[in-house]
């Protein structure tokens, strides 16, 4: 094999590495990437949320069922996630779900069980006067949550919402496993085929999501500057 | 409807259940040497990362900002493929004589998660009062000597939390193995799920192993810091 | 323990849900949704890779899927399967047919339904030139081939003592012959030699005439699915009648595509 590299089979495939068989086919690359990673970050978001207030709850219950859920998933591969999901979710929604739907619903699952973390850390941050304060002036509980702890807590966790994010996104590449073309699908496509830039295709698909990840990590990182500049004044 | 045939007998004995017992060998000894590995690269990238000698210090950040925002999968793909290319023909040649997809899969792991363990300990070294390492300084121990005495064992044990959890992550990462042939626990299961159509029981399997993994790793540093650190420290 | 109580809790919530896997008439779910859904490879040339002008998925075995789809007066969707994922999906209907590569034998009939043989191939393997002479040559060395296929399975058994790798697919068990990491990719000639004439590197490989097994390829169709599976077939057996078969087999295979290979079989029903 010749030595140096030759980035030729990166521009000669941009268009396939940007979007797939798109608009023929089923859209693919980059724009899957940041679709799955988007459409995974709003779900977990709500789910976290919901098993987030589930942790912190009164009711025994409600908590131990959730925080059971939580460490369940947390305790398992991404991997394992995925495979489960194919096998589960077209069970539950009664029909065939197209794989793009079941990693959706994979990785929603995985983040959720971490955003819930990261929910229920920023509650407990509020001290606990201020609920106290809030029934006392006669707000229900369910009421001191969503109009005096959540609009405080869910602010101190935007940066960490922002890192799950870019975990997020470097998690959608696990969607090549199970044939979804997203970036590295796509990628393992085009060396499939070409078989000698190898180091060439990696090392290209591996600075894109570098500079998409880092974006992010950045802007959490000046979230956080900025929100620890507003509490001190 | 068609009823799904449950048949445990597949992961509770004879030739599958070795494959399973011989997968959850593999991921044990994959995960075992890469926290090993990536605990003390992790700890040399921290003080790197600290130093006040700026090529220094910007290698480590270069290094940290790098793999972390970088997928695993991707990592691990170009270790394994993409690493023939730059390197020189005999040490191809010696790494192939080797059980090379086995090195592959520790070297990737190995280098993702020790620039998370560097971040982390960064912060736990962060925390510990800047005057302890002027003290140190001026009772005359050099940098390096004083972060190995005085402040490395200190920032460890702050960090002994996140640290666990990035074992676990590496632990549950090391399913990405698969991907280039390495028959741990997640490869096995999913033979079996292709030999015997028994999915179900063969992921539940994996997965119980991979929760109680996740257990015993928890109690084993746990009981680690306690025992030993403490009384360093 | 608290976490123990929850983890049995959620297995028997999943236990519930998996009970139940659904699998009506086949024939009339395409029929209703107007699509047929086809399970292909997309990394295996001549049978199924994505062409790199168009970004399609084509191939002989989308060229049959097409054709059936045509006959059913539905549109197509293909979906890359592997090897391992292949089964799995049919089963659990997510797709509605497997047309990937895919070998006819006793043990996956008792999980799915097969149409009559639609080409027919045998095991080799793809090694560097010069390298190997007889099929003692590769024992103990490693083997690479792709997860869940019958060529794992008959590399085991021809090779007892080498180590057999596998890979999601094909080329890069090629992938890792090209680099020296394996000694030999065992499957299926016609994919070898896709394989082989696609390598911008090919005067480096061949393929020694060692044979360790046949290998028919069927369509796959979920099990007890007789009017779909009845259907594919009787379009099968017209195919070759009209030629449509041969016409298939000259587009991919034929004295001018790129891996000219004689036809030695004829499409007809299974005895």
């Amino acid at each position: 094999m010749e030595t140096g590299l030759d980035f030729t089979v990166v521009w000669d495939n941009l268009l396939y590495f940007m979007i797939g068989a798109y608009p023929e086919g089923p859209l693919g690359g980059i724009v899957l990437t940041i679709y799955l990673a988007v459409v995974s970050c709003f779900f977990s978001f709500w789910g976290g949320l919901i098993l987030g207030l589930m942790n912190v709850s009164r009711n025994k219950v409600i908590r131990y069922t959730s925080g059971a859920f939580v460490n369940f998933v947390r305790g398992m591969p991404l991997l394992m996630v995925i495979f489960w999901c194919y096998f589960l979710v077209p069970g539950f929604f009664g029909q065939p779900v197209g794989e793009t739907k079941t990693v959706i619903v994979a990785l929603s699952l995985f983040t959720s069980a971490y955003m819930s973390q990261i929910v229920k850390a920023g509650i407990e941050s509020i001290p606990k006067g201020q609920t106290e304060a809030a029934r006392s002036s006669g707000l229900k509980l369910w009421q001191v949550m969503v109009y005096v702890i959540l609009p405080q807590g869910l602010r101190n966790m935007i940066p960490s919402f922002v890192n799950q994010f870019v975990s997020l996104i470097k998690d959608t590449s696990l969607a090549f496993i199970v044939g979804v073309s997203e970036l590295t699908h796509v990628a393992t496509q085009i060396n499939n085929r070409s078989f000698i830039y190898p180091t060439e295709i990696f090392i290209f698909i591996a600075v894109i999501y570098f500079i998409l990840c880092y974006i992010f990590t950045e802007f959490s990182r000046w979230l956080e500057k900025r929100l620890a500049w507003r509490k001190s004044i | 409807m068609l009823k799904y045939e449950f048949d445990w007998s597949v992961v509770t004995s004879g030739q599958y259940y070795d494959w399973l017992v011989s997968g959850v060998y593999l991921t044990i000894q994959l995960s075992a040497v890469s926290i090993v590995l990536a605990f003390v690269l992790g700890l040399l990238i921290a003080v790197m990362r600290m130093s006040s000698v700026k090529p220094v210090k910007w290698l480590a950040l270069g290094y940290l900002e790098f793999f972390r925002n970088t997928p695993l999968l991707v990592q691990i793909f170009f270790w394994y493929f993409g690493s023939y290319k730059i390197l020189p023909e005999s040490v191809n040649e010696w790494l192939n004589s080797t059980n090379f997809e086995f090195a592959a899969a520790v070297i990737a792991l190995t280098i993702y998660t020790s620039a998370f363990i560097a971040e982390d300990i960064r912060s736990g070294v962060m925390s510990i009062p800047k005057e302890q390492m002027e003290a140190s300084r001026s009772a005359g121990f050099s940098y390096l000597r004083s972060m190995q005495y005085i402040i490395l064992p200190q920032a460890v044990r702050i960090t002994i939390p996140p640290l666990i959890g990035q074992f676990l992550n590496l632990t549950k990462n090391s399913s990405l193995a698969m991907t280039i042939g390495v028959a741990e626990l997640t490869y096995q299961a999913r033979q079996v799920e292709a030999y015997t159509f028994k999915g179900f029981e063969a992921f539940t399997a994996a997965t119980l192993v991979y929760v109680a993994l996740s257990f015993i790793i928890t109690a084993l540093v746990t009981l680690y810091s306690r025992k030993v650190l403490h009384r360093a420290g | 323990m608290k976490n123990v109580v929850g983890l049995l809790i959620c297995m028997l919530a999943m236990l519930l849900v998996a009970g139940t896997v659904f699998a009506a008439d086949t024939y009339d779910t395409v029929k209703n949704r107007g699509s047929m859904i086809c399970g292909v490879k997309d990394s295996t040339p001549p049978f199924g890779y994505v062409d790199p002008k168009t970004r399609q998925i084509v191939g002989y075995d989308i060229d049959f899927c097409a054709a059936i789809a045509k006959k059913l007066g539905v549109k197509l969707e293909v979906k890359p399967v592997t090897s391992a994922s292949r089964m799995p999906q049919l089963i659990e209907g997510n797709i509605d047919m497997i047309a990937a590569t895919m070998t006819k034998n006793a043990e996956r009939a008792k999980q799915i339904d097969f149409s009559h043989t639609y080409f027919l191939t045998g095991q080799k393997f793809l090694v560097k030139k010069g390298t190997v002479k007889s099929l003692q040559d590769l024992d103990g060395k490693k083997i690479g081939t792709a997860k869940g296929s019958t060529s794992e399975q008959n590399a085991k058994k021809a090779l007892p003592k080498s180590t057999i790798l596998s890979f999601d697919d094909y080329p890069q068990a090629f992938l890792a012959l090209q680099q020296g990491k394996v000694a030999a990719v065992t499957t299926d000639e016609t994919i070898l030699a896709g394989l082989h004439a696609k390598a911008p590197n090919k005067a480096q490989f061949e393929i020694p005439n060692i044979q360790i097994s046949d290998e028919p390829y069927g369509l796959g169709m979920r099990k007890g699915d007789k009017k779909f599976v009845d259907f594919v077939n009787q379009t099968l057996l017209e195919m070759e009648k009209s030629g449509e078969a041969k016409k298939i087999y000259d587009k991919w295979f034929g004295p001018k595509s790129d891996l000219p290979m004689p036809r030695v079989f004829r499409i007809v029903a299974d005895k």
